[in-house]
């Protein structure tokens, strides 16, 4: 039982490290702001959602009450941050674009990029 | 300017330094405080007040006056910010600059923040309530739940808020809740015991005095929940918008 | 000692470098809203390090006061001022 219990809970915290390492490896090298805020968006909230999926699993090894509301407490703030998360992806991401970030491409005039016209962007 | 803002701070700091010299040693079973202090409130919180939680108890009940104070305090900082910076007229159109974010897309953000709030301010009234038994009390409670009304206010914005909470009605509340800490104290006056020695409230609660010590915790925490909250929203109101309670950010 | 046993050092000397390196940059932003964001995550070091101390009580007060609404107020507050420092 505590076997498999292991397993699970390495698993789980296995793919929320992997994922994280993927995010800060795509905020790093990714080239402008769009791109790094996906990276950071996907990432950080799917590898803290394995994350703490782990620890609430490995909650489990005392199957008594206080250890079973200390896993549902840990749920709770993986269902928060499933909420929130990329909630502030997108406000930042919003707020880039009324700023006017220029996209990757754009730098060196080649491509044009601009979804809306100048007039309804200010 | 800066050399002497400078040299004052190395002096303070030389000062402190030196001071530190006379504390006794971190974690030394000899100071006073771990030999009488400490002790005391370890051993005789749970019997003298029936409040697990003695971090709690010494805030609420051992040391009632220092935060009653404090709530006056940020009490009196949010009447400050509001007589400095409260502006009644309004300044012309011209001058004020279009909100960046654009209207009417921004729904996946209120939408969140109408999920979000109810769960805060829930967790808000759970942190107040839970104060005895575990971390928390009425200061951090009040401090969540002013916080959704922030975010509300900040996902719509600040006249969305106002129009819903009137100003008076902010005022008024933050106002309330020094008066029922203070109350609480003084009713102790009244009922024969010292100002804030809730152990006199037995007479009208019918528990024995232990209870009626943790029954009144409970009571000023209630009192530092409401204040803190009304005065965040105010605090939040006025410096965001700059005094004119229009927009906000 | 026991009680303090559960904590590596090494993550003790990472928090407290963590704090002192977000405290001298919020100090030395010239922009304030930078300054005012990575304040934001000195008060999240300082409650990490209360709560490897045992202060549970002083680490949420740190998260909601310090991370969460004086982050906010210090928004409210560096777009209505100029945004710059000049020092």
């Amino acid at each position: 039982m505590s076997m498999y219990l292991n397993t699970i809970v390495v698993l789980f915290t296995g793919i929320g490290w992997i994922f994280f390492l993927g995010a800060t490896v795509g905020i790093l090298r990714f080239p402008d702001f769009y791109t790094r805020m996906h990276a950071a968006g996907k990432g950080d909230t799917l590898s803290t959602m394995m994350i703490l999926f782990g620890f609430a699993a490995y909650q489990l090894h005392h199957p008594d009450l206080a250890s079973l509301l200390v896993a549902f407490k840990i749920v709770f703030i993986a269902v928060l941050i499933f909420i929130t998360g990329p909630t502030a992806t997108h406000a930042i991401m919003d707020a880039g674009y009324g700023s006017k970030i220029d996209h990757w491409g754009t730098r060196d005039g080649s491509v044009s990029h601009c979804l809306i016209k100048e007039d309804e962007r200010s | 300017m800066k050399i002497i803002a400078l040299l004052v701070s190395v002096a303070l700091g030389v000062i402190l330094l030196v001071a530190t010299n006379d504390l006794p040693e971190w974690g030394d079973p000899q100071s006073p405080a771990s030999t009488h202090l400490s002790r005391y409130y370890i051993e005789n919180s749970m019997e003298q007040t029936s409040v697990p939680n003695f971090v709690t108890a010494v805030l609420a009940d051992y040391r009632g006056y220092d935060t009653m104070f404090e709530t006056a305090v940020i009490f009196c900082a949010g009447i400050t910010v509001l007589t400095i910076l409260r502006r009644s007229h309004r300044r012309k159109k011209k001058d004020v600059q279009p909100r960046p974010c654009r209207e009417g897309q921004d729904i996946i953000l209120k939408s969140a923040a109408r999920l979000i709030a109810p769960m805060m301010q829930l967790f808000a009234l759970y942190v107040l309530a839970h104060g005895h038994h575990s971390p928390g009390g009425g200061f951090q409670g009040g401090v969540i739940s002013g916080a959704s009304f922030i975010l509300l206010s900040i996902a719509y914005d600040l006249e969305m808020l106002l129009s819903r909470l009137k100003e008076r009605t902010i005022m008024f509340f933050s106002g309330l809740g020094v008066l029922i800490y203070a109350g609480i104290g003084a009713i102790c006056l009244l009922l024969g015991g010292n100002f804030l020695n809730y152990s006199s409230w037995s007479k009208i609660l019918q528990v024995s005095e232990v209870e009626a010590r943790s029954h009144g915790m409970l009571g000023i925490e209630i009192g530092v929940f409401i204040t803190v909250t009304f005065i965040m929203i105010s605090l939040y109101a006025d410096l965001a918008s700059g005094g004119e309670m229009d927009e906000g950010l | 000692m026991e009680v303090n046993s559960w904590v590596l050092w090494q993550f003790d000397v990472l928090i407290l470098l963590m704090v002192v390196v977000c405290a001298v940059v919020a100090l030395q932003l010239k922009d304030l809203v930078s300054s005012a964001i990575t304040f934001g995550a000195y008060s999240f070091f300082m409650c990490i390090l209360w709560t490897e101390m045992l202060a549970v009580d002083v680490a949420f007060t740190e998260a909601a006061v310090g991370a969460g609404v004086s982050t906010i107020l210090f928004l409210g507050t560096a777009l209505h001022v100029k945004r710059r420092a000049k020092d």
